[in-house]
């Protein structure tokens, strides 16, 4: 029996850049100390090998603290042992990276530089692929076919990059053969690259980001605890999670009569993981003047208890009725002001840049109005 | 509501009396006095009267108050439609308040009762519309009023056009208007100024300028990260570049090919020197061999010559032998010759004597003539005399060294020759005299015996006693042993001078010198005919001829006969001397070939002579043949020998210029890779400390964080700009709308107030302020300009007309009240005044209007009801 944690795509060092600045270092903070709930999961799945399969490191030239701390923190665990392949952000061309790393590194790691076997337990072989470029552009795990291991080891694949075209970066011509894990004999094929975790074979996984960086995957942070039992026996593989920060995507898809405020307050997250959580809401459909304006303010009054709170409302139309005109004034300047800025925001002979121009001006003239003591 | 009276008492300076106003009529009333009579007062106590109450002593109470104290009372007559009433009020002591109906008398109501009849009259006090018609002095716009009073006067203004337009609140929007204006405003305006630009400082601009500054650094940090990743490239390829040039291996192949390369230079240098000498060894044995192969045809050509030579030899000395026995004829034909002349020349020279005898007479007869004659042959003979020297002197010009010259070759045989003829040569003389004549002859001052023989040699002279003197001169060269000792000396002189002699130079000479002598001795024979004793017996034949001149002697015998005697023998001597010429030829023909054929001999001999010398004794001769022809099979196998070698020295030659350059090569290779090496690592150490610099610095981390943020700003800045957008539309959209509810909330007052404008400015329009509901600007001749930059004069003209329009506005809602206006034309021109009280008169049908003015004699022309003040005393 052996068993393993299976991780990838750290991205030690990202930067936030599109982030508010006081969150920025919350989350690089947590895309370090992942490294210590990795180890923590590792121990409690009665793992000793952590393998991380490539994009460590977010850049070719990560800062030298940054580096030395990732290798400090991998050495405070000295019971686990850590491989550590290139990827593509920290491919073999980041010689820097790697020859710095070399120069400091802990008894407990191993960095999985060359595509040759390593021994990493007694009858257990890990064959890398570290990515020699950001684009190799060929199928790196290739030589897997053709690496002999000792009889009767058990053969781990560790490899980052796309299965199919739905890489990170969008590249499609270093695409890695989906059978790789039954065409090498491989007993499991440790994946990396893509940011959510998926399964492509009963022997090949992607692991996940152990701590998201973007909102697309709308999972939390995950790894895989990985056990096997022999040669040839399917792999256990249990997902444990390892986020420190949510990121979600929350979509509203609202009908012109909806509340959106109380349809949004309905769905957030429990108050006390919101400081954790970074939320998107999508929001779309149509909604009145007066539903809008309330979920702009019920939205502006949550946020202040998320780490980040974006309301993402380009395809949220905004539907006006007399009613909804009245809530302004029922007839004098105001109103005339009002129908006018609805009128041109119908007016199909103006610009969209013009009508969008009106119907937020109308938008606004009602939440002026609402907040004006009747 | 009309005044028709007001009287006061008690009020400021009037303490202690009173004062009345009587008779106040409709339309425009004027009270004209000077200063500081009272007007002011007047109308102070009259607001007084209808807006503060009786038991109230506020400001504008006790401004009524006399400095003397007491206790002001204030009284107005007035018509309302309901009736003629009198109001009455006191303040301070006794203080009341009371309405009488004027016609009666009768008290309709006191105190509050009678304050609250007033309110309703002016309905709600100064607030209300009929507050707004009192105008005092300078309340017109232009100084700085109490806030409350603004306030009040705008309530007034906006109670009238309430009245008549309803609510302005809900036309205009009102304060929500306002507030969602101020609300837009204040989110507009820290974002962009009035022109629509970011403002500086605001939040739009700062996200502009940060998406500049971060657009930037972004630029700036993607140069950098692109510097590094070049640099890290660079130092990969250098580094690759490096552990191949570094490899030891290769260097010591690199060494060992600049060894080799310099091995087979050294190779082929040397083959090179070797193909050298080879060349030359086989030039020295094809010369070895050219010589060997000349020496046998020199010896086989000798042996050949000799052979010819020895036939040459007999033949030569047969034809010498043969030209001996011809010359020996030929002496003997020419001595024969020489007597034939001899004798025909005596025979001439009798016929001659004879001839000249029997001349002498007759040339003496002639002496003159002939004298010149002579003198003219004298003078021919020297000039013979001087061809003679000449030709001499050729002769002997050409006897010296080129003869020598010539002759070298030839002297050999000449020698021989002119020894061979010494003998030979040498003349004879025989004397045979006529019978009778003995020892008549004599040779260098000796007497020829008859028939004694005489040898000659060089010249002779004979003197023939009772003839004369013969000279006889020899050929030269002919004579013995003195030519020959000479012919050896010059011959041994020449030898020793010259290597090789010419033969047909020597002829030449010899044949040109012939001929002069040939030339010679004509000239010498024409000498002779000329004078033929020398020109000295010429010169004595001259002198004796002019001695003859004076003498003349006789002379007999036939003249012609004589001549053709002479004539006779003269052809004789001819024909004797041609005889003697030709035989002389004959003699030097055989001569010439005896000395010929005696030079062939003697070159045949000296040349087998010589030949037999260099071929060394006959019976070696043939051992000599045999050896040069071994030499000669020698030195040919010699040459093929080393042509053989060159020839295969050439075959296997290498190219030096090539191994040099490969080893040149070979050498900047390995000299190229020493420095490569060099470079690269120095390159490589300064590519470290780059990299190590920006790598330090996170530069990717850097620059991936700036291009977010960049995109982020990019995203805020189009946020801003959407809500600049949005908020400008807001802006404009209630700005229309309250502009054309504003526009309709001011058209009743508009209308009322177009007309008077009219009466004073031609085409002028005023737009009204929403908040003060007063003008805010004139538009003049398309020109509009806010109400706070018009001059004084027109400021004041337009508040008053404003008033007015206000009043009709009262007025036609049923609730007329009149128009007070105290001193408020101060700034207006007379002009405009007179044009202002048109506007008035206008104004004042169905409208009082009450003037009080200090402008005396401006206003005195004005028309309207003139009012005046009394005195009066209250009654009771």
């Amino acid at each position: 029996m052996f068993r393993f944690l299976h991780s990838s795509d750290l991205h030690i060092g990202k930067r936030f850049g599109t982030m508010p600045e006081e969150l920025r270092g919350r989350l690089r903070e947590a895309r370090h100390t992942v490294l210590d709930r990795l180890a923590a999961q590792a121990r409690e799945g009665a793992a000793q090998t952590v393998l991380l399969a490539g994009d460590s490191f977010d850049t070719e030239t990560p800062s030298p603290a940054m580096l030395r701390q990732a290798l400090a923190a991998m050495a405070g665990h000295a019971l686990l042992r850590w491989v550590i392949l290139p990827g593509n952000h920290d491919s073999l061309l980041a010689d820097e990276l790697w020859s710095s790393a070399r120069v400091a590194l802990p008894a407990n790691v191993v960095l999985a530089v060359e595509p040759a076997p390593i021994e990493v337990a007694p009858g257990v072989v890990i064959l890398p692929a570290p990515c020699t470029t950001r684009r190799p552009g060929r199928d790196l795990t290739d030589w897997m076919d053709r690496a002999a291991t000792p009889e009767g080891a058990l053969r781990i694949g560790l490899a980052h990059g796309a299965i199919q075209s739905f890489s990170e970066d969008g590249g499609d011509l270093d695409i890695i053969t989906p059978d790789r894990a039954s065409r090498a004999g491989l007993d499991y094929l440790a994946l990396g690259d893509w940011h959510g975790q998926m399964p492509i074979g009963p022997r090949s996984w992607y692991s996940g980001a152990p701590e998201p960086d973007r909102f697309k995957h709308d999972q939390p942070g995950r790894a895989l605890l990985v056990s096997l039992a022999g040669p040839g026996a399917v792999p256990a593989v249990t997902p444990v999670e390892t986020g420190s920060f949510d990121w979600r995507s929350l979509a509203l898809d609202l009908l012109s009569g909806d509340d959106g405020a109380a349809a949004l307050t309905q769905r957030l997250p429990a108050s006390p993981a919101r400081r954790q959580t970074l939320l998107r809401i999508l929001a779309s459909g149509r909604l009145r003047p007066q539903a809008r304006a309330g979920l702009d303010a019920a939205i502006a009054a949550v946020a202040p208890e998320f780490a980040f709170l974006q309301l993402d409302a380009d395809a949220l139309a905004t539907d006006c009725e007399s009613d909804d005109l009245d809530a302004i004034d029922r007839a004098g300047a105001l109103r005339q002001a009002a129908d006018a800025l609805l009128t041109e925001s119908l007016d199909e002979a103006r610009s969209a840049t013009e009508r969008q121009a009106a119907g937020d001006a109308l938008v606004r003239l009602f939440s002026y109005c609402a907040a004006m003591p009747s | 509501m009309k005044l028709t009276a007001l009287r006061l008492h008690n009020v400021r300076r009037f303490a202690g009396r009173g004062v009345a106003v009587e008779g106040i009529g409709d339309g425009v009333n004027v009270l004209c006095a000077a200063n500081e009579v009272g007007k002011s007062t007047c109308f102070d106590a009259l607001h007084a009267l209808f807006f503060q109450p009786h038991t109230g002593t506020p400001g504008a109470v006790q401004g009524l108050r006399p400095y003397s104290g007491g206790n002001p009372l204030v009284e107005a007559d007035i018509l309302t439609g309901a009736g003629a009433f009198r109001l009455t009020k006191q303040f301070y002591g006794g203080k009341r308040a009371s309405v009488r109906e004027l016609a009666s008398g009768r008290l309709l109501a006191q105190a509050d009762e009678a304050e609250r009849f007033i309110a309703n009259l002016v309905q709600g006090g100064t607030a209300g519309p009929a507050g707004l018609l009192w105008v005092r002095q300078g309340v017109t716009g232009i100084e700085r009023r109490a806030k409350s009073d603004e306030e009040g006067e705008k309530r007034a203004r906006e109670s009238v056009l309430t009245s008549v337009q309803g609510e302005v609140e809900s036309l205009t929007g009102g304060r929500r208007m306002a507030q969602a204006l101020a609300a837009c405003e204040a989110e507009l305006a820290p974002l962009v100024t009035a022109t629509g630009r970011p403002k500086a400082g605001g939040p739009y601009a700062l996200a502009i300028e940060e998406r500049d500054a971060l657009a930037q650094l972004e630029q700036k940090l993607s140069g950098e990260l692109r510097e590094l990743r070049d640099a890290l490239d660079r130092r990969r390829s250098l580094r690759a570049r490096l552990a191949e040039l570094d490899d030891a291996e290769r260097h010591a192949t690199l060494l060992r090919e600049v060894a080799q390369a310099e091995a087979a230079l050294a190779a082929a240098r040397a083959h090179g020197e070797a193909l050298r000498r080879a060349e030359v060894e086989a030039a020295l044995a094809r010369n070895a061999r050219e010589a060997a192969r000349e020496a046998l045809d020199t010896l086989r050509r000798d042996l050949a010559r000799l052979a010819l030579l020895r036939e040459r030899e007999a033949q030569s000395r047969s034809h010498r032998d043969e030209a001996l026995a011809r010359q020996r004829a030929a002496n003997e034909a020419g001595l024969a010759a020489a007597t034939a002349v001899e004798r025909a020349e005596a025979q001439e020279r009798e016929a001659r004597d004879l001839l000249a005898r029997l001349d002498k007479a007759m040339r003496a007869r002639e002496a003159g003539d002939k004298l010149a004659r002579l003198r003219q042959e004298h003078e021919r003979a020297a000039e013979g005399r001087g061809e003679i020297e000449t030709i001499e002197a050729e002769l002997k010009a050409l006897r010296l060294p080129a003869g020598a010259l010539a002759r070298l070759e030839a002297l050999e045989s000449e020698l021989v020759g002119l020894r061979a003829t010494a003998a030979a040569r040498r003349p004879l003389l025989r004397v045979a005299y006529d019978p009778g004549v003995a020892a008549a002859i004599r040779l260098d001052g000796v007497t020829l015996e008859d028939g004694e023989e005489r040898t000659l040699s060089g010249a002779a002279s004979l003197v023939i006693q009772g003839v004369g003197q013969l000279a006889i001169t020899l050929p030269q060269g002919g004579d013995g042993e003195a030519d020959l000792a000479r012919a050896e000396a010059r011959r041994s002189t020449l030898l020793a001078e010259l290597a090789v002699p010419d033969l047909a130079e020597a002829r030449r000479r010899e044949g040109a010198a012939r001929e002069l002598n040939g030339r010679l001795d004509l000239a010498r024979q024409r000498l002779r005919l000329l004078a033929p004793d020398g020109l000295p017996a010429l010169q004595a034949q001259i002198a004796r001829l002019e001695a003859q001149g004076a003498g003349a002697g006789e002379a007999e015998g036939d003249p012609e006969a004589l001549r053709a005697r002479l004539a006779e023998t003269e052809g004789r001597v001819v024909a004797a001397r041609r005889a003697q010429s030709e035989a002389q030829a004959a003699r030097d023909g055989a001569n010439a070939a005896v000395v010929e054929t005696e030079r062939g001999l003697a070159g045949v001999a000296s040349e087998q002579a010589g030949l037999a010398a260099a071929l060394g004794p006959a019976p070696a001769r043939d051992g000599l043949e045999a050896q040069r022809t071994a030499a000669l099979a020698q030195a040919e196998q010699g040459w093929l020998v080393a042509q053989a070698q060159r020839d295969a020295l050439q075959a296997g030659a290498v190219d030096i210029p090539g191994a040099e350059a490969k080893l040149r090569r070979m050498r900047s290779v390995l000299d190229g890779a020493s420095a490569e090496i060099a470079s690269l690592r120095e390159e490589a150490a300064e590519l470290n400390g780059r990299i190590r610099a920006r790598a330090d610095a996170a530069v990717e981390e850097a620059w991936q964080e700036a291009a977010e943020k960049l995109g982020a700003s990019q995203r805020r800045v189009a946020a801003l700009e959407r809500e600049v957008a949005l908020l400008t539309r807001l802006r404009t959209a209630l700005e229309a709308a309250r502009a054309q509810a504003r526009d309709h909330y001011f058209a009743p007052v508009m209308t009322e107030l177009r007309p008077l404008l009219g009466l004073l400015f031609e085409d002028a329009t005023v737009t009204f302020d929403e908040e003060t509901l007063l003008p805010r600007t004139v538009s003049r001749n398309g020109l509009e300009e806010p109400v706070g930059v018009l001059s004084g004069g027109m400021r004041e003209q337009l508040a008053v007309l404003t008033r007015l329009a206000f009043a009709r506005l009262l007025a036609k809602d049923g609730q007329p009240a009149p128009v007070i206006l105290d001193d408020a034309l101060v700034y207006s021109d007379d002009d405009r005044i007179e044009r202002m009280f048109d506007a008035l008169h206008r104004q004042a049908s169905g409208q009082q209007i009450i003037v009080f003015s200090c402008r005396q004699r401006a206003f005195a022309q004005l028309g309207g009801t003139i009012l005046r003040m009394v005195p009066w005393v209250p009654e009771g």
